[in-house]
């Protein structure tokens, strides 16, 4: 009997073992300025809280990012941001659920520089959209970081811009993702 | 039996497995929603304004808020006829009273704010943020903000020059403000003004209080109705002025607006029972009987500009 319980632990340690290439993080950044001009600053607007889980043995992956925590250096543009643009309220995050194309465990292990790209779907606003985009990864002192810009397009994401904004704005809005994880 | 066990043991370890296969998605999610957060309510009024007096809404961190706040002349004077007619309805009344300030919120519980108007009326005050309506970690249902001004009455005339002290009166308020829905805001606003000094007389006193309720209905993304009421409390009637004449003001302040905001600028235009442009003269010295007539058309204007950079350009 005792050697049962000590088979069966072993084989829950085992099977939590496979599992345990897991990383999760709380360092993402997420920038963008959606103006034309990239330096005016007033429209400039990032968030510190994304959320991110890395699944090293399936290179699958998942961010969120809560939209109340993106802050603009203009807080008037802040709140037609999270009142009349992206109804915050009602729809609280973004999310990111896909895959790394080219991604090894192996490049986790070793300082360097790797252009990977990833694949899966964009929730915002409520909409889903296929997402595609080169992911550049850094390792270095234990820390992973991957970078990627991305551009997206408001109107695909039922955002809806009055024709007096629409000048202001570029077209497709470049995004700015950095996220570090700390590896163990 | 036991090799039973050690089936259904193995089964076991397989089905945790398994469930730990789910979706990095959906955990993170959950995790998400799981952490205690503070949903701070945003957006209570349009403007750091309800009309003419100050709202819960306190210029963002790291602005400067520029306002032009303007009242013209009542709509309708008595006796005066036609002359109402040629003077527009007040616009064109010759009597008119711009107020223009800065407002910085050095801090995003802290607002700082000089304003001037006509007749070299200055005013200068700071607004702190005591509670923020809120769910989440904590459930606060009310943002409590207290305003505190001083008015320095810098105009010639019959009130004592001999002391510099004699010309401030100062103004304090609770702003307690409730966003009951996405469109419906409501506050209440009691007041109390201090004179440094009143001229004799037995009704006048250095203390005046006051009560006011204000509010705001969104019609649109953009645009809303405001209102504005506040009962002045004591000190309005059989007054002495300085020559020792008797003076009775109007207790009742009554206001309503309609606020837009075109997304650089917030606009509030509205019919105020009151002329003056500082808070102290509306709530504490107005002169306006509230009739049908008696109403000055006015508009707010303000522009924030960020100033101090919260956000890091990568």
């Amino acid at each position: 009997m005792k050697k049962l319980i000590l088979v069966a632990f072993a084989l829950i340690f085992i099977t939590n073992l496979i599992d345990a290439q897991t990383y999760k993080t709380r360092d993402g950044y997420i920038f963008f300025n959606p103006n034309k001009d990239q330096s005016h600053k007033d429209y400039a607007a990032a968030s510190k809280e994304g959320t991110a889980v890395l699944k090293v043995e399936t290179s699958e992956v998942a961010l969120l990012v809560p939209m109340k925590t993106f802050h603009f250096n203009n807080a008037l543009l802040e709140e037609h941001f999270n009142e009349n643009y992206l109804h915050t309220d009602k729809i609280p995050n973004a999310t990111f659920k896909g895959k790394l194309i080219g991604f090894t465990k192996d490049q986790l292990a070793k300082d360097g520089v790797y252009n990977i790209s990833s694949e899966g779907t964009v929730t915002l606003h409520g909409v889903t959209k296929d997402f595609k985009s080169p992911v550049k990864l850094e390792v270095k002192n234990k820390v992973a970081t991957f970078y990627c810009v991305f551009k997206i397009k408001a109107e695909e994401y039922n955002v809806i811009i009055p024709d007096l904004v629409k000048p202001k704005l570029s077209a497709e809005t470049p995004i700015e993702a950095t996220i570090k994880f700390q590896l163990n | 039996m036991k090799k039973l066990l050690l089936y259904l043991i193995v089964a076991c370890c397989f089905f945790v497995k398994a469930s730990a296969q789910d979706d990095l998605l959906g955990d993170l999610v959950k995790a998400d929603a799981a952490k205690v957060k503070n949903d701070y309510t945003i957006a209570t009024f349009k403007s750091t304004r309800i009309i003419n007096m100050q709202s819960v809404e306190m210029t963002g961190s790291g602005n400067l808020q520029f306002m032009i706040s303007h009242r013209f002349g009542s709509i309708w004077k008595e006796g005066k006829g036609w002359t109402n007619v040629a003077q527009l309805f007040g616009l064109n009344a010759g009597a008119a009273n711009t107020y223009m300030s800065f407002e910085y919120a050095p801090k995003s519980w802290l607002n700082l704010g000089f304003g001037a108007t006509g007749n070299a009326q200055l005013e200068s005050w700071a607004k702190f943020r005591l509670l923020r309506q809120q769910t989440g970690a904590k459930n606060i249902p009310v943002t409590v903000n207290l305003f505190s001004s001083f008015h320095f009455d810098g105009s010639e005339g019959p009130s004592p020059d001999d002391f510099a002290w004699n010309r401030f009166s100062y103004l304090n308020q609770l702003l307690i403000g409730r966003k009951f829905s996405d469109k419906l805001s409501l506050q209440l606003i009691p007041s109390w003004i201090h004179y440094n000094y009143v001229p004799y007389g037995i009704n006048n006193t250095n203390n005046v209080f006051s009560i006011g309720i204000g509010g705001r209905y969104k019609l649109t993304n953009k645009t809303a109705l405001s209102f504005e009421y506040a009962r002045q409390l004591n000190g309005y009637k059989n007054l002495l002025d300085e020559s020792a004449s008797a003076v009775n003001y109007v207790p009742d302040l009554i206001s309503l607006g309609y606020d837009w905001d075109t997304g650089g600028h917030i606009f509030q235009f509205f019919f105020t029972s009151s002329a003056s442009a500082t808070n102290i003269a509306q709530l504490a010295q107005n002169t306006n009987y509230v009739r049908l007539g008696n109403f000055s058309l006015g508009f707010n204007l303000n522009r924030s500009y960020g100033i101090k950079k919260i956000v890091n350009t990568p």
